[in-house]
């Protein structure tokens, strides 16, 4: 083993912490296995790497041996260097010993280091899944495909692209490969025809399995899923699927063309991998976003940031938000949480809310979170070591009254602006008109306060439209719901003071 | 809990913005009863608005709107309301004070744009869903929603900025 000079670090070698139980050596250990197997992976020196998991799997996983081998490393333990920066933010210093429950919200932000905003990104390995159906005529099927024209022709040499388009059953009409004759393949998109209903499950299936033909943990491997329209009875499917595709570290996003897609459908497919669906109002715009979306796959720098923690009495994790980039709400049932990719430019941050019950505050200080966030960086030849997330809070009888860091605050003023529509949404489930009217006035005149107009004067249409129709309208409560997530990205148009 | 003092809902302790309305909390401060006595607040006062000369004000007015534009001062007595706004041709309900001559126009006032009253010892303002707004110290009032003034506040009627001055207050 001639890793370096030194002894090799088993424990790094296997990305794993020196107080890693045997489970977690052993699922590290076949994780790294099968990336690194050499009837897989022919790189140049990956064999040797593969050598070195197997000898540090073989120590690590015999107690004796383990214990004899502790022994000859320093006694403290050095934090492992990261590959990556982060940072954690609290909405307040302090907890405050009180008889009844109370928030905290904490903001998670990772960023790729300087040097990596430089380097190219990994080669993308991405399946187009195009709507066909008969509602696409016209219009925003033209416009797609220009769009999906554009996107062949921006692709790096490196990438690899597959095009399928589905209705009631899928075709595959460009296969995963790498792509040298162009203007050839153009034709065949030209070539789409609209016909046939909606069946997001047949073009999920055939993407995944383009993907899968030249899956590589090199590669950016993304599904991409457009539809302006609703599927019936396949959506557990679809969602087991997803599930499936996080744990291969795949990602979907989607985009919702007009009104009539089921944007609580595709938000929960999407974020299940850590992605994250967007709202397409204007065809005109399809171009834009899809562009957009290749151009962030481009930048990924790591992907699959996965949080896992272990429960703490009296604490409820209550929601997760993420900020930027692409803002969305992510499910916290699932185990373990999917938070998606850090961009080369772009610092993804994380907003969770906690809330802490009177019997978690009686001692001086609360340990509010245990947890250990992976993440992997496919231009890191070796496992990028686990961060242990250990987070805590003194518990004081008297409050601070420091104001949240404004980073903090503004993302609390933004989600403040998220919820009050899906506040409304819930009064309007439950046939609370007038509650749900007054809600959507009150962030009407929020919006306006913090000079968001147009999307102020899309809050008062739906008002209108929910006094007649007692529902909001499935174009303008999209308009609603994405236009107020979009909101995180935005700077704050003005001051908000402390 | 934190009670938003903006609309009375209340909120979970560490909240940071109201979840009804939106305002600001002011946070853990609320947490805490202080006792104030009214020396504080009459300090406060004093500091947060020196009081300009009012000696042409009629002995009973409770409230005089300075208008910081023009610096002219509007003595209010002899009624508990006041609806604030402008007179325009083959309008139905006049306001009673009519700001007109003060670029109401030009500076966004509504014809019904906001009334004050008095209401016991305190004195209150709402907008009356003006098409610009009602601000009270930069802050955008919720039409129809009454919030209470203090000696020195800043009202905005869309751009029109009237400093309130009590009287005996």
């Amino acid at each position: 083993m001639m890793m370096s000079p030194l002894r090799p670090d088993y424990y790094a070698l296997l990305g794993v912490s020196r107080n890693a139980t045997v489970e977690e050596i052993k699922r590290a250990y076949f994780e790294s296995a099968q990336r690194l197997h050499p009837d897989k992976n022919k790189a140049a020196g990956e064999t040797e790497l593969f050598l070195g998991v197997q000898q540090a799997y073989e120590v690590l996983s015999n107690p004796k041996r383990r214990t004899q081998y502790d022994a000859t490393l320093p006694a403290a333990e050095q934090p492992p260097a990261l590959p990556y920066e982060y940072r954690i933010l609290y909405s307040r210093p302090s907890l405050v010993r009180l008889d009844e429950p109370q928030m905290l919200y904490v903001v998670l932000e990772l960023r790729a280091p300087p040097e990596a905003r430089k380097t190219t990104a990994p080669p993308l390995n991405v399946a187009l899944v195009l709507d066909r159906s008969t509602s696409m005529q016209g219009e925003k099927l033209d416009v797609l495909k220009s769009a999906a024209i554009q996107v062949m022709r921006n692709l790096r040499p490196q990438d690899i692209l597959s095009v399928i388009t589905f209705s009631d059953r899928a075709e595959v009409i460009i296969p995963a490969a790498y792509h040298q004759e162009r203007s050839r393949l153009e034709g065949r998109i030209h070539m789409i025809q609209p016909s046939g209903a909606t069946e997001i499950y047949q073009g999920l299936e055939a993407g995944v399995k383009e993907v899968m033909r030249s899956l590589d943990s090199k590669r950016i491997n993304h599904l991409i899923l457009l539809t302006d329209g609703q599927t019936y009875g396949d959506e557990q499917q679809c969602l087991d699927l997803a599930t499936r595709l996080a744990e291969n570290a795949i990602g979907i996003s989607c985009l919702g063309l007009g009104g009539d897609w089921n944007d609580i459908f595709l938000d929960v497919l999407s974020t299940r991998t850590g992605g994250s669906a967007s709202h397409i109002s204007d065809p005109q715009d399809i171009k834009r976003l899809l562009l957009e979306k290749f151009n962030a796959l481009a930048q990924v720098f790591a992907e699959d940031i996965n949080l896992e923690f272990k429960p703490v009495e009296g604490v409820d994790l209550s929601s997760v938000f993420r900020l930027q980039p692409d803002p969305s709400p992510v499910p916290t049932d699932g185990k373990p949480i999917h938070l998606g990719t850090i961009l080369q430019d772009t610092s993804t941050r994380v907003l969770f809310e906690y809330i802490i019950q009177p019997k978690a505050v009686q001692s001086e200080k609360l340990a509010f979170m245990d947890g250990t966030l992976r993440v992997s960086i496919s231009s890191n030849p070796l496992p990028v070591p686990p961060l242990r997330l250990a987070l805590q809070r003194p518990v004081t009888d008297s409050p601070e009254a420091d104001p949240p860091p404004p980073e903090v605050l503004h993302a609390l003023s933004r989600l403040m602006l998220y919820r009050m529509q899906e506040r409304a949404r819930i009064e309007i489930e439950k046939g609370n008109i007038h509650t749900a009217t007054r809600q959507l006035e009150t962030l009407a005149s929020n919006l306006l306060a913090q000079g968001e107009r147009s999307l102020a004067q899309t809050v008062m249409l739906e008002v209108d439209f929910l006094q007649k129709q007692h529902a909001l309208s499935d174009e303008g409560g999209k308009k609603m719901k994405y236009g107020t997530r979009a909101l995180f990205l935005a700077p704050p148009k003005k001051e908000i003071v402390p | 809990m934190i009670i938003c003092s903006n609309c009375r809902h209340e909120n979970v302790s560490g909240a940071v913005f109201c979840e009804e309305c939106g305002a600001q909390l002011d946070g853990v401060e609320t947490l805490v009863t202080q006792a104030i006595t009214n020396e504080q607040i009459e300090e406060e006062l004093r500091k947060k608005a020196p009081r300009p000369e009012t000696d042409s004000a009629p002995a009973n007015s409770w409230l005089s709107l300075h208008l910081m534009d023009s610096g002219k001062i509007l003595p209010l007595a002899s009624r508990n309301e006041f609806t604030l706004g402008r007179l325009s041709e083959g309008q139905p309900i006049m306001p009673d004070i009519d700001l007109t001559p003060y670029q109401a126009y030009a500076s966004g006032v509504s014809r019904l744009h906001a009334v004050v009253k008095r209401d016991g010892s305190q004195v209150l303002v709402m907008d009356l869903g003006s098409s610009n707004g009602t601000y009270l110290n930069g802050r955008r009032l919720n039409p129809h929603m009454e919030e209470m003034l203090h000696h020195g506040d800043i009202v905005a009627l869309g751009k029109l900025k009237i400093q309130i001055l009590l009287r005996n207050i």
